[in-house]
């Protein structure tokens, strides 16, 4: 086990620095950073061309990958333009841990993320627990009583909710339950942020500003997942050893609930293990509409001003993240299933 | 029957359980409350006049720093009204209003020399920090010297770069600005966006070597304005305290400024959650006006969209090179029609380029009118008719077929396609380009404007507001090409008479001479369609009723934010 755990992550590391290369690559078709930079004209030929030189913009892609990879501590670069490098840099690069700086903020990469890493994770984590929640029991439930009216009622509302887009689904909630609630004089919920301001940043206030956010991103997810749960159950519920466990005399609930559940959750293990390293790249339209402060809004934000150093932290964090989940969920696959094992 | 309502049952106690539990996780994982609640404080006894209210202000985009120095964006200058006010700012008619300067330098007051190369600033004596330090002029010096550090990767050095020999304090509250030459926008331009502290800044600036990552700069703590910064969260909001020590006691106690996107501030509006709403755009007009917790507001900052035309015989459309031809382009277009059907009519189309920024636009001078007959008269009298019966005119066997560009934005492409059929109507083709960040690249990147991959370029301009200078987009130096990769006249324009006018408004500070000038400019650039403006393109606000005092302006929207109030 402790041998495929080091094999596994040997194979990652390559992997990733592959990942990086190709993404740096990428970033150059992202636009330029300085041309995003005016106030509201575009920048001065005289000041872009020193930005470029003093942000290292003006340096060949390789060179800049090598100094967002081992940093600049090591080389000297050119500050005023005369041609000579003079200034000793002062990044120490990736590996050393340094993401670099924000080009439009200049603030540490690492920084911006795990500033925001909290509110996305309080956000998404919530969400994924109320989508497992949700799709498992309308799952099973729609499974148990199959072409019920129930079951073809959720079956009709999961195909409306996945077919919708999520801004579509945020917005008419915002409107419904803030706007057209607070004109009818009825309990309205709050709209955008995370509390409000007269009353403070309480537990309370965060709870409530998360319920529409909570709300739209687990629709389209439960209508998703359950008609998943549905048909592994389905098809698990059709199985000798179910018929077997029922002829023993086994109560149903104990046939359906312990022996094809658990079965019939296996695959959606899977599912889950692929989505919780994309909980931390947070959800991008949603968190924008709601105005929640997450590494989805950093992402889109910074892409809007082609800020590489920003984009690629958040990227390599995500690809990281996927590297070790994958592996947590192929261990988790092996102790759940008798009939896998790890060599 | 029975084991199915179990099964129910039991499912609905499960789903109940981690609801619970999920309410739970809201306090639990969220990041440590270091922010005390922003409740109502005990009314402060001491202070002359009780602070309360809070304003909330939506941005549709995060201000990327707090450090003028650093300020590339329009959200982050227009802050520092809040917490950093600089030598003076403009009230809603474009009025100086003296802020740390005791009074607005002129000629006749001595403050600003005859030979207009000098200006003496007096400072009043009274301003101080928010931690009480006084604000001296050795400030402002600080300020000018961080500007020029070769180690500060700083937004722009305009003006001090190109105009300003020296800046001195020759004692504490007399603050010497000598500059290269006369330098007639120095109202707009000199300390524009605030003054550094120095007592906080310099040992910043000497232990790093430079103040590109001080902490000041997203968290500045010291300040000098009616608010005091107190916290920001990226992404989610920033605070600011009434600061009861400026000279001018604001009223409200806290401003919140709320980041939203478009989508989520228009709701927020329409909710009653957010006071100002910024960056609006004309659709948004009427749902805001008809909300009955609202009003649209309009502000203008000299703001117009317009068309830059090439110039260069080399790269351009020969047809643009007859102003003839370039004033049929113009009849063919039916501006008016374009703000009715596209910007909802609420705005019209300029003459000039300084008929957002008064009093420089001519008021005699109208926008050419739509005038197709006229336009197909032109265009025939120029030699350019259709003899290939293709249905685009042409000459010489070139087809008048013009290369117009813009960005990606969705209403230029709008309107582009909608200029492509009225050209059509007399005959004139029309290739249709739209760039992405590029757009503004200078020559040395290739940029599509700056190496003339262009015949028509539409994007949104505006000069210094208020000040009226932009004459670097036309004048004969500016001219970019191989030779000058740092022009910043990319439609490679030169007039020689327009360079004179230039050069002399650049250094006339008599503000009557300066309109008269600038209506000879806007003249020459009128009758030989040098711009073309296709509408005002002004700021789009929004104000909650219950935000009471509110006098927005073009250059610092928010400079009397000391009178704002709350009324329920």
């Amino acid at each position: 086990m402790v041998n495929y755990i080091i094999r596994r992550l040997a194979q990652a590391i390559p992997q990733l620095f592959l990942i990086s290369l190709i993404l740096f690559m990428l970033m150059q078709a992202f636009g330029d950073p300085i041309a995003s930079l005016g106030v509201r004209t575009p920048p001065r030929p005289a000041d872009r061309e020193r930005l470029r030189r003093q942000l290292g913009l003006d340096q060949p892609v390789y060179v800049q990958y090598l100094v967002w990879l081992a940093g600049n501590d090591w080389m000297k670069i050119d500050m005023d333009g005369d041609g000579v490098a003079e200034t000793p840099g002062k990044r120490l690069g990736v590996l050393r841990g340094d993401f670099g700086n924000s080009l439009v903020s200049k603030r540490p990469v690492l920084e911006l993320i795990t500033e925001r890493l909290p509110n996305t994770l309080l956000l998404m984590v919530t969400v994924e627990l109320v989508v497992i929640i949700f799709s498992l029991i309308i799952g099973v439930y729609s499974a148990v009583r199959k072409y019920s009216l129930f079951d073809n009622l959720v079956t009709g509302l999961s195909f409306v909710g996945y077919s919708m887009p999520i801004f579509l689904i945020a917005l008419l909630l915002m409107y419904l339950f803030s706007i057209n609630f607070k004109e009818w004089g009825l309990p309205y919920l709050p709209t955008v942020g995370m509390f409000d301001p007269e009353v403070g940043r309480t537990p309370g206030q965060i709870a409530l500003h998360m319920i529409l956010p909570v709300l739209s991103l687990s629709i389209i997810s439960i209508a998703g997942y359950s008609r998943y749960v549905r048909s592994s159950m389905l098809e698990i519920l059709d199985l000798d050893y179910i018929r077997t466990a029922r002829a023993k005399g086994l109560r149903e609930m104990r046939v359906v609930m312990r022996h094809a559940l658990r079965n019939a959750t296996l695959p959606f293990i899977t599912l889950i293990g692929l989505d919780i390293p994309f909980l931390l790249a947070g959800a991008v339209v949603t968190e924008s509409i709601f105005a929640w402060p997450g590494t989805g809004r950093l992402f889109i934000e910074h892409t809007a001003q082609s800020d590489f150093p920003v984009l690629m932290g958040i990227l390599m964090m995500t690809a990281i993240a996927v590297v070790i989940f994958q592996l947590l969920t192929d261990i988790a696959y092996s102790y759940l299933d008798p009939r896998i094992r790890i060599e | 029957m029975k084991r199915n309502l179990y099964l129910l049952l039991s499912l609905v106690i499960l789903a109940s359980i981690v609801l619970a539990a999920c309410g739970g996780v809201a306090p639990a994982t969220q990041p440590p409350t270091d922010i005390e609640p922003a409740g109502t404080e005990e009314p402060v006894g001491t202070e002359p006049a009780a602070t309360s209210g809070i304003a909330i202000i939506s941005f549709v985009q995060q201000p990327t720093t707090l450090n003028p120095l650093y300020a590339n964006q329009w959200f982050s200058t227009i802050t520092t009204q809040f917490w950093l006010k600089g030598l003076w700012s403009f009230d809603s008619d474009n009025n100086p209003i003296p802020e740390i300067a005791a009074e607005i330098p002129t000629t006749e007051n001595g403050g600003l020399s005859e030979d207009g190369k000098t200006l003496t600033i007096n400072l009043r004596d009274d301003v101080t920090w928010s931690d009480g330090e006084p604000v001296t002029a050795n400030d402002f010096v600080f300020t000018y010297e961080m500007y020029m550090a070769e180690s500060n990767v700083v937004a722009t050095r305009y003006p001090y770069e190109d105009y300003v020999a020296s800046v001195e304090a020759t004692d504490d509250h007399t603050l010497v600005v000598n500059f290269t030459e006369p330098f007639a926008a120095w109202l707009t331009s000199i300390f524009q966006y605030g003054v550094l502290p120095e007592h906080v800044l310099r040992p910043v600036f000497e232990a790093d070597g430079t103040l590109d990552t001080a902490a000041w700069n997203t968290a500045p703590t010291v300040g000098v304005g009616p608010f005091v910064f107190t916290e920001w969260e990226t992404d989610s909001h920033m605070i600011f305290e009434a600061n009861p020590n400026w000279i001018n006691p604001p009223r409200l106690e806290q401003i919140f400024i709320r980041m939203a996107d478009d989508a989520a501030q228009e709701v927020a509006i329409l909710a009653g959650d957010t006071d100002i709403g910024t960056f609006l755009d004309w659709s948004q007009a009427d749902t805001i006006n008809n909300s009955g917790v609202a009003k649209f507001v309009i502000q203008p900052a000299g703001y117009d969209e317009g068309w830059y035309l090439n110039f260069d015989p080399e790269t351009t459309h020969p047809a643009m090179l007859d102003a003839n031809v370039r004033k049929a382009i113009v009849l063919a277009t039916d501006r008016e029609k374009i703000t009715q059907d596209l910007l909802g009519g609420q705005t019209v189309p300029p003459a000039t380029f300084w008929d957002s920024t008064p009093p420089y636009g001519d008021p005699d001078l109208k926008p050419y009118p739509y005038d197709p007959e006229e336009a197909k008269r032109l265009l025939d009298e120029a030699g350019w008719v259709d003899s290939n019966e293709d249905g685009t005119r042409d000459k010489d066997g070139r087809e008048l077929v013009l290369r117009y560009i813009a960005s990606q934005r969705q209403l230029r492409k709008d309107v582009q396609a909608v200029v492509q059929q009225m050209w059509a109507q007399v005959g004139i083709g029309a290739e249709l380009v739209n760039y992405g960040d590029d757009f503004f690249n200078g020559y040395a990147d290739g940029g599509p404007m700056a190496t003339g991959n262009f015949d028509i370029a539409q994007w949104s301009d505006a000069p210094n507001f208020p000040d009226p200078d932009r004459s670097d987009y036309w004048s004969c130096s500016e001219v970019a090409g191989a030779d000058n990769p740092d022009g910043a006249n990319w439609q490679d324009y030169c007039n020689p008479d327009l360079d004179v006018l230039f050069g002399q408004q650049a250094t006339e500070t008599d503000p009557e001479a300066r309109k008269q000038l600038y209506y000879q400019i806007g003249k020459i650039m009128y009758d030989e369609v040098v711009w073309v403006g296709l509408w005002k393109d002004p700021d789009l606000w929004s104000i909650s009723n219950r935000l009471q005092g509110v006098k927005l302006s073009g250059a610092t929207p928010f400079w009397n934010a000391h009178e704002w109030t709350i009324s329920e």
